[in-house]
This record gives structure tokens, sequence and C-alpha cells, in this order.
């Protein structure tokens, strides 16, 4: 069975009193530990099935089912606690909480207060035991963006969804960036959205997306 | 277990935790604090200072707590038969009636000038009428009879600056005329509002040549009863009975308008801080607006992010008003030593009603906080955040 699946999966928009699909139909499964890249030039959509995959959108019509559960069936606050405790997310900016320190940052990723070895531990596989207790000012973009891989892989989530995670990075940074994700994560899934085909070099599967729809 | 960085990792404080927001943006969190300290202190200070006015109107007269007072409204005959009255019908026994006379000199107070009775007694009544207010000891001595002296309480003579041998009335003494220079040749130590020379002093110069009368009910706690009875017993007759439920009806009723000023006042101040403060809220949270949209999108509520900065304004509040009010007592406690004890005036510095009135600020700013968070969280998409369409 499929750990995440998007079963003719819409997300409709008005624009202008026009009637537009961000995603228009998308049937896709996600299994245990596959690294799934969703590939699309811009404006395709792909962000938008990320956000209906990870459950902050809702779609409207077809279905999202996490282990085979319908995400529609679950509530706002159930939805945030699947998020909060089987998902990561990374995305296209390195959003730092800017008073917190990166150790801190990525302790946030998990309620538990009493999560802090974890964190250190990641932060050190991701090069960054040296600045634990810097602020996210003090670090440079893809620091900034490695701290943000490791508040993802907290609590070992069954999936991690990257959303365009190398914007923001030089072509050098961005690979690094990907390549950390893919080796720390584990038992999770990996979905990433991107536009850059070289950033899928590790996934297992590619998925294209144009114009909102599944493309062969 | 020992990181890298040299802290024990485990146990920590959740970083999420709103001291930790308020106390690594003190940038934020002091001017906040700040707003609510002054607005809480000018409160508590303005109605402290205010009551500060009927406070002393009830300690400079509170003298009058211990006598009935008994005049026959211009007709000298009338005195003793209204006194002879009370004895024997007073539903309250009569420890002393006392026969006076009466000039009226003048006291300061921190709103001008007031009158004050200086009483003329005999020389028993004068140590009766001491000790009925609770006097410990006296500098100096009593008043003789028929000569110029007077014999006056330690508030009277700070708020004179008398000391003795100090002129207390005397020909050219503006608002206190006596046709000799009366000397004080006794300071009793009190806090009662007391100025004493003897009845044949004044029988002999002073205007109008009318006695008074003092009753003085046997046990303390029946002389307002005494008071109300009196003052009912000899309603429109000619007697006039004063008492100090009349200090107290009379303070009440001139202070009222005062209050409702106040009121009007102080509301407004409540508004205008609390405006400010839930502008500079607005603003604030309004720079926060990429932490709400990261934290719901990794997986908070809405509510746990609402309950965080809730407890943070709440915080904020209570530490603004706690503040505030120790500030207001020490900025009362300065103004007592410096300006009013000097002078003898009454401030309470723990004035309840005071503190009372700062309660309303810190709720109001609670209030809109709370509805300016939740108007913010009521449509707010985090999808926006994170894709930077609403930063």
């Amino acid at each position: 069975m499929s750990l995440l699946a998007a079963r003719g999966a819409r997300l409709r928009y008005v624009d202008h009193g026009k009637e537009h699909f961000a995603v228009d139909g998308v049937s896709l499964e996600v299994q245990p530990n596959e690294f799934l890249g969703i590939l699309g030039p811009s404006g395709s959509g792909k962000s938008s099935l990320l956000y209906l995959l990870s459950g902050l959108k809702v779609p409207s019509s077809g279905q999202i089912e996490f282990d085979g559960r319908p995400l529609s069936q679950m509530d706002d606050t159930e939805r945030s606690r699947l998020r909060l405790k089987e998902f990561g997310f990374v995305f296209q900016q390195p959003y730092l909480l800017g008073y917190l320190s990166a150790l801190e940052n990525v302790r946030i990723a998990e309620m538990d207060a009493d999560n802090s070895a974890a964190a250190v531990a990641l932060l050190n596989q991701l090069g960054l035991g040296e600045k634990l207790h810097r602020l996210p000012h003090e670090l440079s973009g893809g620091e900034r963006q490695r701290v943000c891989v490791a508040r993802a892989l907290m609590g070992n989530p069954k999936v991690i969804f990257a959303d365009e995670p190398t914007a923001s990075l030089d072509h050098r940074n961005g690979v690094a960036v990907v390549s950390l994700l893919n080796q720390l994560r584990g038992e999770g899934s990996l979905v990433m959205v991107t536009h850059d085909e070289t950033m899928l070099a590790e996934a297992d599967r590619v998925v294209r997306l144009v114009d909102g729809k599944v493309s062969d | 277990m020992r990181t890298r960085g040299g802290e024990k990792a485990g146990r920590r404080s959740n970083p999420l935790a709103p001291i930790t927001y308020l106390l690594r943006n003190a940038g934020k969190t002091i001017p906040l604090t700040g707003v609510i300290v002054l607005a809480v202190m000018l409160v508590a200070g303005i109605i402290s200072m205010i009551n500060s006015i009927p406070l002393s109107i009830r300690t400079i007269y509170s003298y009058s707590k211990e006598f009935t007072g008994v005049t026959p409204r211009g007709d000298a005959t009338k005195t003793l038969p209204i006194l002879e009255e009370i004895q024997a019908k007073s539903p309250y026994a009569i420890d002393r009636v006392i026969i006076c006379r009466v000039t009226v000199t003048e006291i300061q107070s921190i709103v001008g000038k007031w009158p004050f009775y200086f009483i003329g007694m005999n020389d028993a009544d004068t140590r009766y009428y001491l000790q009925r207010q609770r006097v410990t000891g006296i500098e100096g001595r009593l008043p003789r009879a028929g000569l110029p002296e007077a014999v006056i309480s330690r508030p009277v003579a700070k708020n004179l600056n008398l000391k003795i041998g100090s002129e207390i009335l005397g020909p050219t003494k503006e608002g206190g005329f006596s046709p000799n220079s009366v000397k004080v040749v006794g300071i009793a130590e009190t806090d009662r509002w007391l100025m004493l020379s003897s009845i044949e002093y004044l029988r002999e110069y002073h205007f109008p040549p009318i006695d008074l009368g003092m009753v003085s009910a046997k046990d303390p706690a029946e002389q307002p009863k005494l008071d109300q009875w009196a003052d009912k017993h000899f309603k429109g007759r000619q007697a006039g009975i004063l008492g100090y439920f009349q200090v107290e009806k009379d303070t009440n009723e001139m202070f009222a308008t005062l209050y409702l000023i106040l009121n009007v006042v102080i509301g407004t101040l409540v508004l205008v801080v609390t405006l400010m403060m839930s502008m500079l809220i607005n603003i604030y949270q309004g720079q926060r607006l990429v932490e709400f949209g990261l934290l719901q999108a990794i997986g908070y509520t809405k509510k746990q992010i609402l309950t965080r900065v809730l407890t943070e304004t709440v915080l904020v509040v209570i530490l603004g008003w706690v503040l505030g009010l120790f500030a207001a007592f020490g900025l009362l406690n300065l103004a007592k030593t410096v300006m009013m004890d000097p002078k003898s005036y009454a401030l309470d510095v723990l004035d309840p009603v005071a503190y009372a009135y700062s309660i309303p600020m810190p709720l109001a700013i609670l209030a809109v906080a709370a509805g300016t968070v939740w108007w913010r969280f009521r449509k707010f998409d985090p999808i926006g955040v994170v894709e930077r369409r609403i930063v």
C-alpha cells in the first residue's frame, strides 16, 4: 500500500471571474522510503500539488490519502498534528525565526522540549556543529537552508516535502542540500518539487507536471 | 550529555515559550511594557493626588470626630438651654459638655488656604480635650487664662511652620487677626489638627460674643450616633449641630463633580493608551507574519499560535501593570516626602481606589490585543507566507 496518494485531485481558483485549475485531476502515489521528484516549469501547479499532498491545502475535488486515510476526513487540528508529527517541510526560502539560534530553530519542529540531543546530532551531520548557537542573520544562505533541512528531518518524519528547496541557493549549494536531504531522510519518503531537472539526479522517480496535469 | 556547543542537551527551555520571545525581543517588549508602566503610574498618581484633597479635608477636620459641636445660630442666650436639652434627652451617655469660644483662622492646603477653628476653653476642658484628641505629650505648656497664648498640634506647627514663641494670630497676621500677638506656647504631639487658647482671651478680644458648646459621648464609638441624633433632634430649630458626618457629606458633595470629570479624563486616557497599544501590537504582529505562517505550515495549530501570542501579551500587560504600580508607589512616596509631609498635607501612598483605577487599562489593552490577534488569525493563510505573497 502506498504511503501517500493523490486520487483525481483538483485545486480550483478563480482569477478575474474565470475558473482555473492549478492542479487538474492528478493521481499519483508515493511509496515508503521513495524519493519522488515533481518536475515542471513555473506555473505548472507543482507547488500547489505539494500543498495538497501535505494537507496545507484541501482539494476542490478528488482525494489525498495518507496511510490509507483521506485527509478530507481530518479537521484542521488533525491535519496540523499530522504535519507536525509525520511530515517535514523545506520551503523555497530558508524561513527561520530570527530570535532563535540554529539549534532552537531545529527544535521547534517538535513540541517535545527534550529534543536537543537529536537536533544537535542533525546539525552536526549537516556540518553546522560549530554554529549551533548562531542566530539566522549570522549564517549564510546555504547554512540557513541546511538548518531548515535539519528542522524538516527532526522527529524522523514519514514524508519530507521540499518545495524548490534550492531556489535561493547557487547550484553547488543546491545540489549539496538535496543530497543531504536524501542521505539523512532515513526511512522517510521525500517529495521534492523543482523546475531544475539536475536537482533530481538522486530521485527514485520523477513525475512531470504541465498545466496542473501529470504529463507522460 | 554535553553538546559541542558546551550546553547540556535535554531539559532545555522551550524555544517557543512566550518568555523566550519577550526576552529576546526586548526592543519590542520594553516599549510595550513602558507605555503600560507610564500609563498605570499616571492614573494611580493622578487619582492619589486628587484623593489627597478630600483626604486632607477629612484629616484636618478629624478633630470633630470627638465632639458634637453646638451653635445657637447667633442667639447667645440659647447655648446653655440647647446643651441642657442634649444632656437631658440624648439616648447616648454624655461624658462631658464643654463651653467654648471660637474664632476663625487659616491653614494651608495643597489647593490654597482653608478656614480653621481657633478654639478657646478653660484649662480643665483643654486638658480633657487634648486627652480625647489622642495627645501623647506636649512640648512647652498650655495657654494661661486670659493671655494671648495658644497650644497647637504638631501637624499645625508643620503646616504653618510655627515653633514655640511663633505668632499664630496677631494684629497684622493675614487671615488670623487678633488685637494682640498670640504666641504659641505649646505643641501637642498628635496626628489631629488643633489650635487652642483660653476661653477668657477669646471672650475678651474676639467677636462674636457667643459661647458655643461641644458635647462628647461617653463611648467614643457612639459619637457619630450622637451627632446624627442631635442633628435630627434640632432640625428646624435655632440650633446648629456640627459633626464629622457633615465634613464627610460636604466633602463627598463638593468632589462629586470633580470625580465625574476625573472619570472622563481617566476614561479618555485609557482609550488613548489602549489605541496606542493596539497600534503597536498590530505593527509588531505584522512583523511576525513569517513566524506565524511558518509555524502554521509546519504543523502548529492556530489555537496554539494564538495562545502563545496572547500569553505573551498577558505577560507584558501584567508586568507593565505591576511595574506601574511599583512606579506609582515610588513616585507617590517621593511626592509625600518632598512635597506633602513638610506641610502635613495628607497623601495616602497606598490608596486602594487609586490603584483600582489602574485596573481597566490593562484589561482594555488585553481585550484589544486579543481582538487584534483573533482578527489577524481569522483568515490567516500560511501558504501566502511560504509563497512570499504576504510578506
